[in-house]
């Protein structure tokens, strides 16, 4: 047998480097710098929580909205969320039933985003709609009125939408953690100690444990897997089933799914490349992982190229003056800035990643997840507002300014996400040690001789 | 709905006091909550004219103009909740503008005066006690002698004669002064036919019809029976309709309902009208012929710089018409010129013959004494000849230009009294203020015309304190003793108007008063009495007009259709009311045409200066096609000092900029010079419009009247005239469709929807008729407690109006002449809504008889409905407009049967489902099927020109059936097979067909 | 609205309702028809279910007794949607002679004359009262269910010494059941405009 060269997909270290370098992360003392973070994550949760409470008192009205626009930025910042999800679950089920080696360094850091970020993005249902104390009237439950929600609408299907990908993520996410959690169980003490046996569920590591949680495993991804797809085409069809002009297109699922996904790599970049500096982790997440990652958004990227360049010809090829118009003040109109930075920020910059020097280049990298995560945030903004502000009839057209109920959510929303990642990654293995463990390359030895 | 004699009022004070008890919801303010009334509070004796929850209808007259239209009011527990017209007022049959309606506003001001005020040392006011008001003006009254005088804006009538005769009765003077007044014309009319009074015109039955400067649809004259006479001439029925040409700088919106617009520079009208006349007379083989040969198309052309050939057109075209109409004496043509040009007019009618046709001497109204007097009496109080001025129903030092100084005139009167009931400018200046009644709260009459004699009584308990005039009146005779006591000494003026009308009373007065305040008044024909021409009258040789200033454009201040002179300013539905020419609101602007604001340099919103020889006033520009570049236009009425909360300090008061100089009796409106200045300054123009053209969408279809007159359809006319299109949907995809939406019905059966029995309601509504007045807004807002939200709000486009009037111009560039289309755009209620699937709450769901139904209380908000809206009808309750639209007591004026919606919850049009389910249960009390008609819409009541329908489309004689077969027939975006209920009838024009540019109708 | 608000999931809320349903109608049963109302006097009101209104008015002896039809008084509820309540005047119809027959009844009759003479209405306690989103036309149900077709909603007034509520008029599950048994609209907008 020929000597294998290493393979980047094997990590270099032993097992007990593998735990030691994990159950650092978690039991190494917080420094201030991290302090200051969640001091910071933590104000803007309130600024987010104050906010929400002026809505409720006052009405949606604070917020820019300008009918005909009666969608804006909070509708634009859930789909940007949901969005983000996406990645995660895609490396972590999808991934993982293709058996691609290099997902486990960077899997379980992406599927904590895709719990935040879908937690995140289920508060905006909420915010938006006018009588926030009653959305539970969007739930299907016996009454006495007889009254039940209206199956047709796709509000209804994002309702169920959200909250199966809700439930399957964080199932999955936290099934994951089980060995994980056992192993950094027997290096800590204290409330920790309890709160990880508690969520260990009396993990032992044997055999029969081992055997049933990995076909356990694989079903939940099984399960997973699919909302990939489906969440995000519910989502697009919040649009497409509209008879909108910008908004009623067949090409809206596989456009938004892909999208999603761009995003979802865009912000795992902006995640990883911080995180893996500030816990030391350079030696499990390498180019490598990141190389491979850059391929994923340089694909997704390209999807969403062709499908901003498919939109513009259908309404061109549709000859429906409606259509044509929409798509013309897109380009030109008042809302031309963010027309253009969507298509830069999302077809144009990720065709960088044709070149490996900037595939591997953390820089650049995080220089265009941050490019990325406003051009897809654009996206939905030019999808949701330029489209409504100008329909069938000129008369009712309309422009927005969004003030500072809507900028404030925005940002409210990043300082939620953010302090659940933050407060995770420091108290649960951020990398998943068992996966880890198991792509370390077995000492080769030689074969018996004599036949068996 | 049976008319009541009004019951005492010590009922009525019983009825306020369950106000909020009967009639559930009747003051809720918050719709979707379940607070309860405390108590329940009984009626001491119950009037049998008052059940609650069913409304007393009281018929009365309308105060908001000098015309005097009957109205019905509404009440319910004691509350007038809206004002209708009087389908048996000569006047205006039933129909109601929305001044007149806003008149409601008025009543439950929020700003009314509840007692007498005293002007104290510091300059303010104390209130004080009736007798102590009465004994103060007595005393003054008693001390002034003959130095006594009165300004009435109150027009003939019982309570004037009571006045007059008063300040008669102690020697001094009483001015009748409105500021429309039509000095002008009756001038005219006295040069012309020797006699001042104003002729009733015949809208209905004038075959073409020229009008200079006259906005007959606005402010001149009776508008609402000229919008019906014009509808019925100049609407397309059987296939003719009335020509109609309009002759002034601006295209205002009577010229925007003409069939042509000849922008002639002010002044140079009167050519005009002279050529009509000899046209006219030569056709005619008038004598007149020889004294008019001189005004030939080509000396006219070189006066007026019109194309003489076009000139000749509209010349020949007026002379071959019979009967043909020519109006003048509008404020926009009130000119130093202005009496040559009615006179000139008087000439085009008399030679065209249209005196005893069109024009009928003795049915109009009597002119009041107008600018010159009221100017003179100023001009004695400047000279201190007034010890006490009496100012009833008219606001002076609003409605008179700064320049005149009369403000400081009026300060030299030693005592001066008001009458206003809200704190106005002269109010504010005076010494004593008597709040008057309201019209809706008080006994009196009006004689709008020959043999019209209307009546007003009171149809509620005062909302404020307050004393009629009237009886103020009698009072202080008997404090004043003597001879005064003796004449005027009828207990209360309700015995004194009881007197004035036993004269004329036919039968037993009882019954004869019971059934003129049933019936409103009394209305006899009144017969016209034509008179001929003044010898040497058709020599008329007018000079140029004089300006003030030399500066570079004409300032051309026009009356507002809302704020008419001013008066319009404090009701909330009036601000809100789009002008239907600018869809501006809570503001005033100034008009500049396109060419002008480049040549400026200044872009819309931008504020400009405008500099006359009398004074300086700044306005956010806004650009407008249908005015003259040499010209720059202005609405009257707002820029008030004082007024309320509503109009003090709002926009600018263009009057600022006039002179107040007199030489002919009237104010010549339209005589000043104005320079303009840049400013930095820009303010945002609260428009509730977004883009002003259509884009060749065909929204609002028309068609010239040759192809209507073929009974084409719209798509046909347009293919006729050489249009490019294809059809909208394919033959195959229209079957497709077809096929389909048969499916959706079958869906409906399955689901107990709409089997044949259950009607569906459907609306049509006649473009040809329509003319933008907006009155059928104004009812809207008045039966569905629509919030106004204010100018902050429209800046963000977030009016509630469930119906609005959608105004498109089509051409202005490029030469081709300017046109307005006007339609109303309410809910359309399709058959398939999509705003209906898309609901996650079946808030929005179809009713079984086809409404496009809205739960407000089920509603959650998601406003998804709106945004697949394609007709964006649909409204939203952003804040807590329900909170903030009815300041006490506005919102008594509330219909008890809409619910008021909270913040949170879309609203849209219902076609007003609680009149249909109203008229459904009296139907079934009375064990009868409905009758087509019973049910019409608030819009469709108010309607001045009759242009929209309702009723069921399952009923092959309703009206709205044979509407919707009209082949001028068209729903709008068809494409989009939503399947709307209301019916456009494509507007028809009378003229020559023009071949389309290949773009136009891109939306098919 | 912001009650609506604290009050929080509605599953709560229709449990309550329905538990509150129950509750009220078993009680209507057990109201006991031996007692001789006549026997009660205005402080055993207090005792009594219901609020305690100004005037301790029996609906067990007028409408119960004496078997007078409730529109009798309550005459507009047949001809208009809004019930309406009786007139002072109504009340003094009868009571100018009618002044009682044991020192109890004269006390509150005496009562209402005072108020009659000195002009200034009784303010009952109100006991129904529906959502103000709410159309419910009184003339229609009595059309379509007979004159005393009121017990449905308002309880058996006949033996209620004093009125109290019966039926949350506010559960639309209430009238949505009525609805679904006589199979009658259930079109929103018959309601809900």
């Amino acid at each position: 047998m020929a000597v294998i060269a290493h393979d980047p997909s094997r990590p270099t270290q032993t097992h007990a480097e593998v735990t030691r370098d994990v159950v650092r992360t978690i039991t190494e003392a917080p420094t201030r710098g991290y302090y200051i973070l969640v001091g910071v994550l933590a104000f803007l949760t309130a600024v987010l929580l104050g906010t929400v409470t002026m809505l409720l008192k006052h009405g949606l009205g604070l917020a820019g909205y300008a009918p005909p626009i009666m969608w804006s930025v909070y509708i634009t910042t859930f789909v940007f969320w949901v969005g983000i999800g996406h990645a995660g679950t895609l490396i972590s089920a999808i991934l993982f039933l293709f058996r691609s080696p290099w997902r486990t360094a960077v899997y379980r850091a992406t599927e904590a985003m895709t719990v935040f970020a879908v937690m995140t993005a289920a508060l905006f249902p909420i915010i938006h709609i006018g009588r926030q104390w009653i959305f539970y009237w969007l739930l299907p439950y016996p009454n006495a009125r007889y009254l039940w929600p209206n199956f047709k609408s796709p509000l209804l299907w994002d309702v169920f939408a959200i909250s199966t990908y809700l439930t399957v993520s964080s199932t999955f996410l936290m099934v994951g953690l089980v060995p994980d959690i056992a192993a950094v169980r027997d290096h800590v003490s204290g409330w920790r100690k309890k709160l990880y046996s508690m969520l260990s569920l009396g993990w032992t590591g044997a055999d029969s444990q081992w055997r049933h949680y990995t076909r356990a495993y694989l079903y939940l991804a099984a399960l997973a897997a699919p909302l990939v797809l489906s969440v995000h085409s519910v989502v697009s069809w919040d649009f497409a089933v509209s008879i909108v002009p910008g908004w009623h297109g067949t090409i809206f699922a596989p456009y938004f799914v892909a999208g999603a996904i761009y995003s979802g790599i865009g912000m795992t970049f902006t995640l990883l490349i911080p995180l893996r500096k500030m816990l030391r982790l350079e030696h499990m997440i390498t180019d490598y992982h990141f190389d491979n990652l850059s391929k994923l958004t340089l694909f997704t990227g390209t999807i969403l190229f062709y499908a901003y360049a498919m939109e513009y010809f259908v309404a061109w090829y549709s000859g429906s003056t409606f259509e044509q118009t929409t798509f013309w003040r897109r380009a030109f109109g008042p809302n031309w800035w963010a027309g253009w930075s969507m298509i830069i920020c999302n077809a144009f910059v990720s065709q960088l990643l044709w070149f490996r020097k900037i595939r591997v280049n953390l820089t650049a990298l995080f220089v265009i997840s941050i490019f990325i995560n406003i051009g897809m945030w654009f996206e939905r903004y030019v999808i949701v507002v330029s489209s409504l502000a100008n329909d069938y009839l000129p008369n009712a057209w309309g422009q927005i300014n969004p003030t500072w109920a809507d900028w404030l959510i925005l940002l409210g929303s990043f300082g939620w996400f953010g302090l659940w990642f933050t407060l995770f990654y420091k108290n649960f293995p951020i990398v998943a040690i068992q996966e880890i463990k198991e792509m370390i390359p077995m000492p080769r030895r030689k074969s018996h001789g004599g036949a068996h | 709905m049976a008319d009541q004699q009004a019951a005492d009022d010590v009922d009525r004070r019983q009825f306020l006091k369950v106000l909020g008890v009967t009639g559930v919801g009747t003051a809720a303010l918050t719709g979707c909550s379940t607070d309860r009334v405390a108590k329940l509070v009984p009626y001491m004796v119950q009037d049998e004219n008052q059940v609650p929850g069913i409304p007393t209808v009281y018929a009365s007259t309308c105060t908001e103009c000098a015309t005097g239209c009957g109205v019905h009011v509404i009440t319910r527990e004691g509350r007038a909740i809206k004002l209708e017209g009087n389908p048996e007022h000569p006047v205006n049959a039933g129909t109601l503008c929305s001044r007149g309606q806003a008149g409601l506003q008025a009543l439950y001001n929020p700003d009314r005066i509840g007692a007498p005020l005293a002007k104290n040392a510091a300059g303010g006011f104390d209130e004080i006690t009736w007798e102590d008001a009465i004994a103060r003006l007595a005393a003054r009254l008693g001390q002034a002698g003959n130095r006594v005088a009165a300004i009435n804006g109150y027009g003939p009538s019982t309570f004037s004669q009571l006045l007059e005769g008063m300040v008669g009765q102690l020697g001094g003077t009483t001015v009748s002064w409105q500021p429309f007044a039509r000095e002008a014309e009756s001038r005219a009319n006295q040069r012309t036919f020797g006699r001042d009074d104003l002729p009733a015109y015949d809208f209905g039955v004038a075959r073409y019809i020229v009008s200079f400067g006259a906005d007959f649809l606005e402010t001149w004259g009776p508008t609402m029976e000229q919008s019906r006479g014009f509808a019925a001439s100049h609407g397309f029925n059987d296939g003719t309709m009335a020509r109609h040409v309009y002759v002034g700088p601006r295209m205002n919106l009577t010229g925007a309902n003409a069939d042509e617009w000849l922008d002639v520079a002010a002044g140079s009208e009167v050519f005009v009208a002279l050529l009509l006349a000899r046209a006219a007379a030569e056709a005619k083989g008038s004598p007149l012929a020889g004294d008019l040969a001189r005004w030939t198309a080509a000396e006219v052309s070189a006066r007026t710089g019109i194309d003489a050939a076009r000139l000749t057109r509209i010349a020949n075209e007026f002379a071959a018409a019979t009967p043909s109409l020519a109006v003048a004496g509008g404020i926009a043509a009130q000119h130093r010129g202005a009496i040559d040009l009615c006179h000139a007019v008087n000439l085009a009618n008399v030679a065209a013959g249209n005196l005893g046709q069109t024009v009928n001497f003795g049915l109009g109204s009597t002119p009041t004494a107008g600018y010159g007097a009221v100017q003179g009496l100023f001009a004695r109080m400047e000279r201190g000849e007034v010890a006490v001025a009496i100012v009833h129903e008219a606001n002076p030092l609003y409605a008179m230009p700064k320049s005149g100084n009369f403000q400081a005139s009026f300060a030299k009167v030693g005592f001066k009294v008001s009458t206003a009931n809200v704190m106005d400018e002269t109010a504010a200046a005076s010494d004593l203020i008597l709040p008057n009644l309201h019209a809706l709260e008080r006994w009196d009459d009006s004689f709008s015309r020959p043999g019209v004699r209307s009546l007003m009584q009171p149809v509620m308990t005062p909302v404020r304190p307050g004393m009629h005039t009237g009886d103020v009146l009698l009072k202080v005779a008997q404090a004043l003793g003597g001879s005064a006591a003796a004449n005027f000494a009828e207990p209360s003026f309700e015995a004194r108007l009881q007197a004035a009308w036993t004269v004329g009373a036919t039968g037993d007065f009882p019954t004869f008063w019971r059934t003129s305040l049933a019936r409103g008044g009394v209305f006899l024909p009144a017969v016209s009495s034509n008179p001929t021409l003044v010898d040497g009258a058709a020599a008329l040789d007018p000079a140029a007009p004089a300006f003030d200033g030399d500066a570079e454009f004409t300032f051309l201040p026009y009356p507002s259709l809302m704020y008419h002179d001013g008066r319009g300013a404090n009701k909330p539905w009036l601000l809100e009311n789009p002008d239907p020419m600018t869809k501006i609101t809570w503001q005033s602007w100034a008009e500049l045409h396109p060419e002008t604001a480049r040549r400026l340099d200044v872009r819309e919103g931008e504020i400009i200066e405008l500099t006359s020889p009398h004074g300086a006033i700044r306005a956010q520009v806004y650009l407008f096609h249908g005015i003259r570049e040499d010209t720059i236009g202005m609405p009257l009425g707002l820029g008030h000092t004082e007024y309320g909360r509503y109009a003090k300090d709002r926009g600018v008061n263009a009057l600022d900029l006039l002179g107040a100089a007199d030489g002919q009796g009237y104010l010549p409106y339209v005589a000043t010079k104005v320079s303009v200045t840049k400013t930095p300054g820009y303010r945002k123009v609260a428009k509730t419009e977004g883009n002003p053209r259509q884009l060749g969408r065909g929204i609002i279809e028309q068609m010239p009247l040759v192809y209507a007159a073929q009974g084409m359809t719209p798509e046909q006319a347009y293919k006729a005239a050489g249009g490019e299109t294809h059809e909208i949907n394919p033959p195959r995809e229209r079957e497709a469709i077809d096929g389909w939406y048969e499916a959706q019905k079958e869906g409906w059966k399955l689901g107990n929807y709409a089997d044949d029995a259950t009607p569906k309601w459907a609306m049509a509504v006649d473009l040809s008729r329509c003319t933008g007045c907006s009155a059928c807004v104004t009812a809207c807002y008045a039966e569905n407690n629509i919030p106004t939200v204010g100018e902050e709000q429209i800046f963000k486009g977030r009016e509630m109006s469930w119906m609005r009037i959608e105004r498109y111009w089509e051409g202005g560039e490029d030469g081709a002449p300017i046109e307005a289309r006007f339609a109303p755009i309410m809910c359309q209620h399709c058959d398939n809504a999509p705003c209906e699937p898309v609901c996650p709450v079946y808030a929005a769901y179809h009713t079984p008889d086809g409404l496009n139904g809205q739960v407000y209380n089920r509603c959650v908000g998601t406003r998804y409905c709106s945004n697949n809206c394609p007709f964006k009808v649909r409204y939203y309750n952003w804040l807590k407009y329900n909170e903030s639209a009815w300041p006490e007591p506005l919102n008594l004026q509330l219909n008890p049967e809409v619910t008021v919606r909270a913040r949170g919850v879309m609203e849209k049009c219902t076609f007003c489902v609680q009149r249909i389910r109203g008229a459904q249960h009296k139907a079934r009390l009375e064990d009868r099927p409905l009758k087509d008609g019973e049910i019409v819409p608030a819009c469709a009541q108010a309607c001045p020109s009759k242009a929209m329908t309702f009723g069921n489309i399952k009923d092959p004689e309703a009206k709205v059936v044979q509407w919707s077969r009209d082949p001028r027939g068209y729903t709008m975006l068809e494409l989009t097979n939503v399947r709307p209920a209301v019916t456009y009838l494509a507007k028809v024009v009378a003229q020559e067909p023009v071949v389309h540019a290949a773009d136009e109708h891109g939306g098919h | 609205m912001h009650k609506r608000f604290l009050i929080g999931l509605g599953m709560v809320t229709s449990v309550a309702l329905g538990a509150l349903a129950l509750t009220s109608r078993d009680t209507d049963a057990q109201q006991p028809a031996a007692t001789l109302p006549a026997a009660l006097t205005a402080a055993d009101s207090a005792a009594l279910k219901g609020p305690k209104q100004p005037i301790f008015f029996r609906h067990d002896i007028h409408a119960g007794q004496l078997k007078m039809e409730c529109q009798y008084c309550h005459y507009t509820a047949a001809v208009s949607t809004e019930p309406g309540i009786p007139s002072m005047q109504t009340c003094m119809g009868c009571h100018l002679a009618v002044a009682g027959k044991d020192s109890t009844n004269r006390a509150e009759i005496q009562k209402l004359r005072t108020a009659w003479n000195e002009g200034t209405p009784v303010e009952w306690v109100r006991i129904h009262s529906v959502a103000r989103h709410v159309r419910f036309p009184h003339s229609q149900h009595i059309k379509a269910l007979g004159p005393n077709a009121c017990a449905s909603c308002h309880g058996n007034v006949a033996r209620m010494s004093q009125v109290y509520q019966v039926q949350n008029v506010n559960n639309m599950g209430f009238c949505i059941n009525c609805h679904i048994e006589r199979n009658v609209t259930r079109d929103c907008t018959a309601c809900h405009y």
